[in-house]
């Protein structure tokens, strides 16, 4: 009797565990679907999407974009032509300057998605140093224009002459002759180069590997003004140093083995015939340039209106 | 027995009508003040004015400790504005003190709270004195609406660039009016606000005072307007600016610790004034900046970060050593000392009552004034050539100790600039909106939450988080900034 009971048991305990088991895995499907539906509440709040953007600080085409989408996990950058990115805060370089549209779809693990799009407008807002030339018109004379030293030269930069351009520094018409600066057979380079020859320079700053513009009106005397003619023809040579000097031999050996600018202007159109020249150059690492004016002549030459600005 | 019952029911009758179910059921917000019959003569209304000072100032920490009795009015702004830059951190990472240079503040971070509050509250104060300005005698009606209206602008200026855009009240509101009390409004809308409350100020005030709104104050705080709101207005910055220095009324003190130690000095523009020992007046801030020797009620704030101690050897001159004090390995500020300090001995003394410190807190001065000059000549540039940028920015840099020949530049650059502030004006809440307003405060906090560790930052908490409790009161009106 005993035994059969403990038989009875066992085998009570396997159909239960059999039953219990098969219900268990026969209900599996059910709860599965069972759970989401009891006591859970759809989502209402659903996901918006927002983002701002700004220009990195060093290079205008990197755009840096900041997300301010709500109830989102997950985010999907299109920055056009392909390029995606699925990074919250993405940093992205255009190619160049223009308007982008950039659209962002933030979305929540539900799956629920909001899309926005922006025109992402890419420009170069750097503004060049305009440099101060000092005494660019000469209205005050040699001021400004001298080396403070010339090994075996003079730190004379010029001769004053008040026979310069009928054009004022702002280019409006003075009705009559400005002051302006003359070059001589006496003070020239070239050829005549000697310890008397002059050589004009100023020291300014711009932006570093920017591009600006050399601009200065020159006139050259006719051979009916004044008869002679220099070895290489007369002329006014102006240009940018590499640099700033102190020294103004340091300076011309600079000016001949590297200039950043070299202009030879060699249009003969008689005393206060003015020829405006427009050089341009791309500025130094360090931002620090000189103006560099002399003349190679038999005849008078005069200088006048001396500016440096920034490349539109 | 019966008599028993009789007590009981006239208690619960007595609980009845002492609870006004409208107002236990709708607390007033934090934003809104009772207007009330108190002003009558043109003395009381000069008490209202008072009063909003009294509320910049704020209350001592020491004095009520309690959160959500007294606010703290600018107390508290060292939290958000050098924690939150590169220049401090706290010492320990315990409180909520210590989310802030770790850009860890969420919407119920009390301290963030408090500030909101305290804004707020000279806002209402104000709103408040300019609802009663009739009763005060008609030749200080305009003096009167127009120091308000100063501490008003301040009070906006300060919460639009802490929390974006904010609700815009500037009359007396019910405590129902939600439309008005939680709406946000475009923060360019506020800046319209500022701007011109701060020119009725400057049109009806002189330079009577320092510890009150002053004209020269409002225009050195309207220049700070024009450099930082979306829409810049360099030239009027820059006009603003050679005004204050044109007057002749204000001049940098020779000895850059005197600014700190001479109270209202012909530098000072602006200051919020506070009184040692007076539990009233006194405030807690000084003692807070203290933390090997502690002094303070936590274990060490605005520590100085190594990256502006490096600035510091760099570009600090003479004011390094007012700026900060080193003991064994803990960088302290020493702009603020307690009365009575004496950090040379070993170990260093800090007066008789240095947690009811009297230090003023300075908002505004002349060498802030010199740099917004030279800011506003750069005009968002990158580097100008400008002599009188140059000379301005030379004019502070000479006091620190540099040689105003040798150590002129031919051109002043905005990271030179952006320097200049940060060692002349480091510890005094400027540096984050320094950040802010040179356009660069993504790139260098990102850099130096990478350097510190900081893995919560990004550009989104640039702007602190609405109060939650505030979001809570609005049913549903104000939302919450991105990224909370």
């Amino acid at each position: 009797m005993k035994q059969k009971l403990i038989y009875y048991r066992k085998m009570t305990l396997l159909f239960l565990t059999a039953f219990s088991l098969m219900v268990v895995s026969s209900c599996e499907k059910y709860f599965e679907f069972e759970l989401p539906e009891a006591n859970s509440k759809t989502d209402t709040v659903l996901p918006k999407a927002d983002f701002s953007f700004a220009p990195d600080a060093k290079d205008f085409q990197t755009i840096i974009f900041k997300n301010l989408s709500f109830e989102s996990t997950k985010y999907l950058w299109d920055f056009g032509g392909g390029k995606t990115s699925a990074s919250q805060d993405p940093a992205f370089t255009f190619p160049g300057e223009g308007t982008y549209k950039v659209t962002l779809t933030s979305s929540d693990a539900n799956g629920a998605s909001n899309s926005i799009t922006k025109d992402v407008r890419v420009v170069d807002l750097f503004v060049p140093l305009a440099p101060a030339i000092l005494n660019g018109d000469f209205e005050a004379g040699a001021a400004n224009w001298s080396f403070s030293s010339f090994t075996g030269g003079t730190t004379s930069p010029f001769n004053t002459s008040g026979d310069g351009s009928w054009l004022k520094y702002d280019g409006a018409d003075n009705g009559a002759k400005t002051k302006g600066a003359k070059w001589t057979k006496e003070t020239s380079a070239g050829a005549y180069k000697s310890s008397n020859t002059r050589y004009a320079y100023q020291a300014i700053v711009v932006s570093p590997n920017r591009k600006y513009i050399l601009e200065y009106e020159y006139a050259i005397k006719t051979e009916a003004e004044q008869a002679g003619i220099a070895p290489g023809g007369n002329r006014i040579i102006g240009g940018i140093l590499d640099g700033h000097f102190a020294d103004g031999a340091e300076a011309i050996s600079s000016y001949d083995k590297a200039p950043l600018l070299n202009h030879v202007g060699t249009k003969v159109l008689g005393k206060t015939v003015f020829t405006t020249v427009k050089g341009e150059f791309t500025a130094n690492a360090s931002g620090k340039v000189g103006i560099l004016i002399y003349g190679v002549t038999d005849v008078d030459a005069y200088l006048d209106n001396v500016k440096v600005y920034p490349k539109k | 027995m019966k008599y028993n019952k009789i007590i009981i029911l006239s208690i619960i009758g007595l609980a009845f009508a002492s609870c006004d179910t409208e107002e236990f059921l709708n607390p007033l917000p934090d934003t809104a003040v009772v207007a009330d019959a108190y002003f009558t003569t043109d003395a009381s209304l000069l008490a209202g004015i008072m009063g909003i000072y009294d509320a910049a100032q704020g209350v001592n920490e020491n004095t009520t400790t309690s959160i959500t009795n007294s606010n703290r009015g600018v107390q508290f702004e060292y939290l958000f504005t050098e924690h939150r830059s590169d220049n401090t951190r706290s010492a320990t990472l315990e409180g909520s003190k210590a989310d802030f240079h770790r850009y860890l503040v969420d919407p119920n971070n009390v301290q963030s709270e408090d500030y909101y509050e305290s804004m707020y509250q000279i806002i209402f104060r104000a709103n408040n004195v300019l609802n009663f300005i009739g009763v005060a005698n008609p030749g200080n009606q305009a003096k009167y609406a127009a120091e308000a209206k100063f501490l008003r602008a301040f009070a906006y200026f300060n919460l639009v660039r802490l929390f974006g855009d904010v609700p815009l009240v500037t009359e007396v509101v019910g405590a129902l009016d939600n439309e008005k009390l939680f709406t946000r409004v475009p923060s360019a809308q506020i800046y319209q606000q500022i701007e011109s409350d701060l020119k009725e100020a400057i049109d009806n005030l002189d330079n009577t005072h320092k510890s009150r709104a002053s004209k020269a104050a409002a225009q050195g705080l309207l220049a700070k307007v024009y450099l930082t709101q979306d829409n810049r207005n360099y030239p009027g910055a820059a006009q603003l600016c050679q005004d204050i220095i044109s007057s002749a009324k204000f001049a940098l003190q020779a000895n850059f610790r005197d600014v700190f130690y001479k109270e209202l000095n012909p530098e000072i523009l602006f200051a919020i004034q506070y009184i040692a020992g007076n539990t009233q007046e006194s405030q807690s801030f000084s003692s807070e900046f203290t933390s090997l020797f502690r002094q303070g009620r936590e274990d060490g704030l605005n520590i100085v970060n190594a990256n502006l101690i490096s600035d510091f050897t760099k570009f600090g001159g003479n004011r390094t050593a007012v700026s900060y004090v080193t003991f064994g390995t803990s960088n302290e500020v020493a702009k603020f000392l307690p009365e009575g300090s004496n950090i040379t001995t070993s170990p260093p003394t800090y007066g008789p009552n240095a947690r009811n410190a009297g230090n003023d807190w300075i908002v505004l001065r002349y060498a802030d004034v010199l740099l917004m000059h030279a800011e506003a000549l750069l005009a968002g540039g990158a580097e100008t050539t400008n002599a009188a940028a140059i000379d301005s920015y030379m004019k502070v840099k000479a006091r620190a100790g540099f040689n105003p020949v040798t150590d002129r530049p031919a051109v002043l650059t905005k990271e030179a600039l952006l320097v200049e502030r940060r060692v002349e004006l480091a510890f005094e809440n400027q540096r984050f909106f320094d950040l802010v307003r040179f356009g660069v405060a993504d790139a260098v906090l990102k850099a130096h939450a990478a350097e510190m560790g900081y893995g919560s930052y990004d550009a989104r908490k640039l702007l602190l988080p609405i109060p939650a409790r505030e979001i809570n009161l609005s049913k549903g009106l104000l939302t919450q900034n991105p990224g909370y």
